[in-house]
């Protein structure tokens, strides 16, 4: 972190998705609903992560999960979904990957949820409706811990 | 459901709320759809006495030029004679001359402008000024018919209404020659009476010269008379405060119409409401006692009486419907929590005013309104006194018509004082058919102190209850 | 409905709406409304379940809903769209998830629990919805892109 302070500004907005020089992170986005998933994905290339999957319910989330590891940094992992929830997916993948870091996309009014996902080991969360600051903040935050 | 139906339903009990609550749903539908009006009435106007007016066209047969009519000798002076309709011999009525406004008199061989009306058992034809056209109007525009049109009597007028700035009064053609008014009958040779009687339920209302030789007097104490009276204040009680004469309230309805006749008459009074403030003044001894306020101990005491007490039942449900900014509801909160100290209580209570209903949870009332016998349950907040959660949370307030389908459990007990009377019939009949899914066997219903259950086969009233108080029978 | 649902529903429409379009937003009168309700055109809907069960109805043309989606991808820094596809569709739904999702938390606050229902979308022309035995609230809102109409239907659990 001292380091990131010591590069001038300018190149600072390109860091953000990148974890060394050339180095994006890889993210996989599981939410059910498209415009979502396009707003965050195009919230995150435009910061430098490379966009590596997406998956529109926590079942093909946990498969394209599998899939890709280890060559996967990052889930931003939708809690309300069809088929199967995003609490039981974050499960799913724990249970594969206890280091996975998985951040929790949540809906107004679902906080018992929420906890629950942190307890089970989500890195963060971020309650809709989402915007550029409140995505990066949290995704940062989740990628240093 | 048509605008018309939520625009006339309200469950207003006091004087006034009614029209609250009419205005309210009234407003909500515009704001909803954009309102162009729509063309639901046609009349077919002209003139009289230079005003102007109209009659449904269901009423009108064709418009006339009448050409030679045959006198009838020993007719008032509005009989103008007889017409041979392509066959059928009609009555023809001058309508100018029957409400005494100006006519201009035409050469005999000049021919009358006029219209072929047609009612239920017959047709006759009526002279007019000029026939001008077929106008077409929202029902809603209609307007209740006010004194300040008072040419022609009120009762024969079913509304005003303003189309291209002008202004229609619309005449009730079925009332004003009311069934056997049968002018047909005039021309039964075995009747003997004088040539008015088969008018005489309008005998009153005519210019004396009109009405000879019969003295104006006597038609004016006559039964049909009096029935015309009733159904026109039956009528306007409708429109003026959402009051609908049915089998619920029939009895009182006629018991308060011979008081109020009196009343008026010996004030020298005209018998017809002819405003909203007349309606309430009729409607005042209806509501149930502490209507729109907490309860009295004396009513509280009576409304126990026909609780169920001995049984300690361990569930009970109420439902209050029409239950207003909660006053009602509260009190019979209270009611129940002393009266079945030992009972789960659960209480729906509904409103399909918005206003009133909104404000029922959090209800917010000065110290002293709230009888001795409830304080315990009041507690003081930063705008005023409110009852405690305990009684608070007994009830389940909600925005709610009841003639829409209801998702309430079976109940024990049903509160609906003064609300039936205020709903059209169709809907009240509706509403007593689910208050009847919803009672569990031998639940009981509280309507208010006027009102009578009219399904007897389901209904038995309480021995010894205050009148209104059914029993759902077993 | 019970008394208490009713603003949280009418609050969040109104400042989701104003605040993700950036627009003024006229409020109609409420008003109750059984038996079966004409769509629009485009018609998301959300489900509720919880204490209560129940839905939340979002009403409006082709036309407007075009125009609102995106507005909304506008204001998100996203890529137009020129029909209603896809995407539109999915814009259309958050924007009635956002509405329901803040209405529940408001819910929450005052110790209602509900819980969402992923949503669906509808798109047609003359649909009718009808739920046979459920009365609904209707929140008529109006906005520059066109009428939005929002029909709530809950009931408790007896």
């Amino acid at each position: 972190m001292k380091a990131k302070q010591d590069f001038p500004a300018i190149n600072e907005r390109e860091q953000i998705g990148l974890k060394a020089p050339g180095e994006p992170y890889r993210v996989l986005i599981v939410d059910d609903s498209m415009f979502v998933t396009k707003q965050i994905s195009q919230i995150l290339s435009s910061e430098g992560f490379e966009v590596v999957g997406t998956a529109a319910d926590g079942g093909e989330g946990v498969e394209k999960y599998k899939e890709l590891f280890p060559n996967v940094d990052l889930v931003t992992m939708d809690i309300t979904m069809p088929t199967m929830d995003g609490v039981t997916a974050l499960e799913k993948i724990i249970e594969f990957d206890k280091n996975a870091c998985v951040v929790m996309i949540s809906a107004l009014g679902k906080q018992d949820l929420v906890k629950k996902s942190l307890i089970m080991g989500a890195k963060n969360y971020i309650v809709k409706p989402l915007d550029r600051k409140k995505v990066l903040e949290r995704i940062v935050m989740s990628l240093s811990a | 459901m048509s605008s018309e139906d939520t625009s006339t339903r309200s469950f207003g009990r006091v004087p006034g709320a009614a029209i609250e609550g009419t205005m309210i749903s009234r407003d909500s539908e515009r704001g909803v759809e954009d309102h162009t009006e729509t063309i639901d009435y046609k009349m077919v106007t002209f003139s009289l006495g230079g005003k102007d007016y109209g009659i449904d066209i269901m009423n009108v047969k064709e418009i006339a030029k009448f050409h030679t009519f045959t006198y009838v000798p020993n007719a008032p002076p509005f009989v103008r004679g007889v017409y041979n309709l392509r066959g059928d011999i009609i009555s023809i009525i001058d309508l100018r001359l029957m409400f005494n406004l100006p006519a201009e008199q035409k050469d005999d061989n000049q021919p009358e402008d006029g219209l072929i009306i047609r009612m239920e058992n017959h047709m006759l034809g009526v002279i007019v000024d000029n026939v001008a056209r077929v106008v077409g109007i929202s029902r809603r525009a209609i307007q209740p018919p006010h004194p300040i049109f008072a040419d022609i009597n009120l009762k024969y007028i079913s509304g005003v209404v303003e189309h291209e700035s002008r202004l229609y009064i619309i005449l009730d053609v079925e009332r004003i020659f009311h069934r056997d008014g049968g002018v047909s009958e005039r021309s039964d040779p075995g009747r003997t009476e004088p040539d008015t009687r088969p008018m005489g339920q309008f005998g009153g209302e005519f210019p004396a010269h009109a009405t000879e030789p019969q003295p104006v007097t006597h038609s004016r104490a006559s039964g049909d008379e009096r029935q015309v009276d009733f159904e026109f204040v039956r009528e306007t009680l409708a429109t003026f405060a959402g009051f609908h004469a049915s089998e619920v309230n029939r009895q009182w309805l006629r018991r308060r119409f011979e008081d109020w006749r009196r009343e008026r008459e010996s004030v020298n009074k005209d018998v017809q409401l002819a405003s909203t403030e007349d309606a309430e003044m009729f409607l005042e001894p209806f509501y149930s006692p502490s209507t729109n306020a907490f309860w009295s101990e004396q009513y509280v005491r009576r409304f126990a009486s026909i609780l169920p007490a001995a049984e300690h039942p361990s569930a009970f449900t109420a439902w209050n419907i029409g239950c207003g900014k909660g006053f009602e509801t509260y009190s019979l909160a209270l009611t129940l929590r002393d009266a079945l100290p030992e009972s789960r209580l659960k209480i729906w209570a509904n409103d399909n005013d918005l206003l009133g209903v909104s404000t029922a949870p959090n209800l917010v009332f000065s110290a002293g309104v709230v009888p001795e016998l409830f304080r315990r349950y009041v507690v003081a907040g930063r705008n005023g006194y409110s009852f405690s959660h305990e009684i608070r949370d007994l009830i389940v307030f909600e925005y709610h018509d009841v003639t829409n389908p209801s998702a309430v459990p079976e109940m024990d007990l049903i509160v609906v004082r003064d609300v039936l009377s205020f709903m059209p019939v169709d809907d009240q009949q509706a509403v007593i058919e689910r208050i009847g899914e919803k009672a569990k066997p031998g639940a009981i219903a509280v309507l208010g102190e006027n009102e009578r259950m009219p399904v007897p086969e389901i209904w038995e009233p309480i021995e010894q209850a205050p009148s209104g108080v059914y029993r759902k029978v077993e | 409905m019970r008394v208490e649902y009713i603003n949280p529903f009418v609050e969040s429409a109104y400042s989701v709406i104003q605040e993700v379009l950036n627009v003024e937003v006229k409020r109609g009168e409420l008003y109750l409304k059984s038996s079966s309700i004409p769509v629009l055109g485009v018609a998301a809907i959300v489900g509720l379940a919880g204490d209560v069960e129940g839905r939340v109805l979002f009403d409006m043309t082709r036309e407007s809903a075009l125009k609102v989606a995106n507005d909304m991808l506008k204001s998100m820094d996203m890529d137009q769209i020129d029909s209603l596809n896809d995407m539109g569709r999915a814009t259309i739904t958050e924007l009635a998830n956002m509405i329901t999702g803040q209405a529940v938390t408001k819910l929450h606050n005052l110790g209602f629990k509900f819980d969402l229902t992923p949503p669906a979308i509808f798109t047609g022309d003359n649909m009718e919805v009808s739920d046979p035995g459920v009365e609904a609230l209707i929140v008529p809102m109006e906005i520059p892109q066109g009428k939005i109409e929002i029909n709530v239907a809950i009931r408790e659990r007896t």
